[in-house]
């Protein structure tokens, strides 16, 4: 016990000598740069050591670093019990007492939002749409970024229950009031920058607009170009529509044009190659998909979206394997 | 292309996660589906009217940042798409031969076509020609709502004996259901009779109660009917 007491006060004293020899560097990093010490903020630190010790290697990890201790140290969890040997925390037995702490605190705010509710429909009030908690943008915590976060060991059933208890607070009704405990667990996505680099419009010598696209399909490439101010016209390899055999094909082709409402209005030219007629036609649908979207506004290009137009399609042919039939089915299994 | 084969090693680590949250009809769950998508890519709506309700509801602000799968090759948004006509292509389809099966599932309805107009053509009187129904896509729609069971049977074990106990059916599996007895119906012995004739004749008997596919399902809730006394084995 003394021995964990004895490491607990290292650690503090530790921490205490980092960081205040961190303050004193930023302090002298800001006369040297020239700034106000007092508003020196940790990016500052970065641009400074940047610029005072270039570095030429290619790993960002191997060059020169100067962070705050918290960053640098990992966070270990302090002596967890008094000299005489008695735990501070309640949950200390269960031997993982901050991720049952969260569920006690999870299964305390069910009940608390549950009796808000039911006084809530004593004055017929019902849920507020407009309050409702809005967590776009933000998916929970990863099974290691939780364990950094309670500093302890998670089982993968451990880690699935938290996540099915933490959806359950989230799907209430009520689940503003608790939108801080909530949002301590969930960590911001990267949004998707597909959308928001909409390439311009071009312009021929005669003043059509016209937008140019590539679009691949399994094994098959095709280079489009739509040209505005048109009448409909659609030529693939110097062919029209019916350089497609299958119904299934021409429709692929004109899905995006009739979706988007430019089916008579925009002429479509095609060159594609490779892999076989499905693929050609996926290929050219995808291509006249991402062209089009210059020519129509945000609403359409998102209906596009979530109508899966704008997902470069990724399933590929998967090899067959060795011992195997085929992909996935095996040989018949004998027992003897 | 190995990466595929990557993908299911990844796929398989990820599916052990297998969380459902039914928050929205487009859900952002962590699917139990072996597929080259991540898991928490979302199914892609393509129908005109549904995309506009997703928009007016509001639902589109939830999946602003949720990408979606990319649309299958049988997808488009044109009037003369219909949803369960695709399905029941893919039904008939056999070893991925997708152009034949739409072939014959277009023959069935010009069959379906010929046969009900001859019959308007045939009838006598104003009433009559009225109540003919010329149009397939009507016949098929007709058909197939009027062979869906409203349970099935599972066999549960107890005590060394396998019984046959009737549960509730997903609206989903009842029209599966319905469209393979069709299929089956049609793929009957005789070749002489080619599937798209027999499969017209069905669904045009079908749609007025009759025909052996309305048979099957009626022998179905039959034996429901018969096996009530262990429909409390479903708990357990």
């Amino acid at each position: 016990m003394k021995a964990y007491q004895e490491k607990a006060q290292a650690l503090d004293a530790l921490m205490f000598e980092k960081t205040t020899e961190y303050e004193i560097g930023r302090r002298h990093l800001a006369n040297m740069m020239g700034e106000d010490p007092e508003t020196f903020t940790d990016e500052d630190i970065d641009t400074a050591i940047e610029y005072l010790f270039p570095s030429g290697l290619f790993e960002p990890r191997a060059r020169p670093l100067m962070k705050h201790p918290t960053e640098v140290f990992a966070r270990k969890k302090v002596a967890e019990f008094d000299e005489t040997g008695r735990p501070f925390h309640v949950l200390f037995y269960t031997g993982l007492p901050n991720y049952y702490q969260v569920l006690h605190d999870l299964s305390e705010k069910v009940r608390e939002l549950d009796s808000f509710s039911d006084r809530m429909m004593q004055y017929n009030i019902h849920k507020d749409p407009e309050r409702t908690l809005n967590v776009g943008g933000t998916e929970w915590v990863k099974k290691e970024q939780l364990e950094d976060i309670l500093l302890e060991k998670l089982k993968d059933k451990q880690y699935e229950f938290f996540v099915r208890s933490m959806n359950r607070l989230l799907d209430h009704p009520f689940s503003y009031r608790v939108e801080e405990f909530i949002m301590k667990f969930r960590k911001h996505v990267q949004i998707s920058v597909i959308h928001k680099e909409i390439p311009k419009l071009m312009f021929t010598a005669e003043g059509t607009p016209y937008m140019a696209a590539v679009g691949r399909r399994k094994t098959s490439t095709a280079s489009v170009t739509v040209y505005g101010r048109g009448s409909g016209k659609i030529s693939i390899n110097g062919e029209d529509l019916l350089y497609f055999k299958y119904i299934q094909d021409r429709e692929q082709v004109l899905f995006p044009l009739q979706f988007s409402g430019l089916l008579g209005k925009v002429d479509v030219v095609a060159d594609v190659d490779g892999g076989g007629f499905s693929g050609q036609s996926g290929a050219i649908r995808y291509a006249i998909s991402m062209a089009v979207r210059s020519f129509v506004d945000e609403q359409m290009m998102e209906k596009m979206r979530l109508a899966g137009l704008l997902t470069r399609d990724p399933r590929r042919h998967e090899r067959k394997k060795p011992g195997w039939k085929g992909a996935r089915a095996k040989y018949t299994w004998k027992k003897r | 292309m190995t990466s595929g084969y990557n993908c299911l090693v990844i796929g398989l680590a990820r599916c052990r996660l297998g969380l459902s949250s039914n928050k929205y009809q487009l859900s952002n769950v962590f699917l139990r589906t072996y597929s080259q998508y991540p898991p928490h890519f979302v199914k892609p709506v393509y129908q005109p009217a549904q995309l506009d309700d997703i928009l007016e509801s509001g639902e589109s602000k939830n999946l602003e940042f949720t990408p979606v799968r990319a649309a299958y090759v049988n997808h488009t948004s044109s009037i003369f798409h219909d949803k369960i006509v695709m399905k029941f292509t893919n039904h008939v389809m056999k070893t991925g031969r997708k152009s034949l099966a739409r072939e014959l599932v277009e023959k069935t309805f010009q069959e379906i076509k010929r046969i009900q107009l001859q019959k308007w053509n045939e009838a006598k009187t104003a009433e009559e020609k009225a109540n003919t129904e010329c149009n397939p896509l009507t016949i098929f729609h007709q058909a197939v709502e009027n062979c869906r069971p409203v349970l099935q049977l599972i066999p549960i074990k107890r005590g060394g004996i396998r019984y046959q106990v009737p549960i509730p059916i997903t609206d989903k599996r009842s029209y599966f259901i319905s469209m393979r007895w069709f299929v089956h119906a049609g793929r009957e012995k005789e070749r002489k009779i080619h599937f798209p004739e027999r499969l017209a004749r069905e669904l045009i008997a079908a749609s007025n109660n009759e025909g052996r596919v309305v048979k099957q399902k009626q022998d179905l809730h039959r034996q429901c009917e018969a096996n009530r006394a262990y429909a409390h084995y479903r708990w357990g």
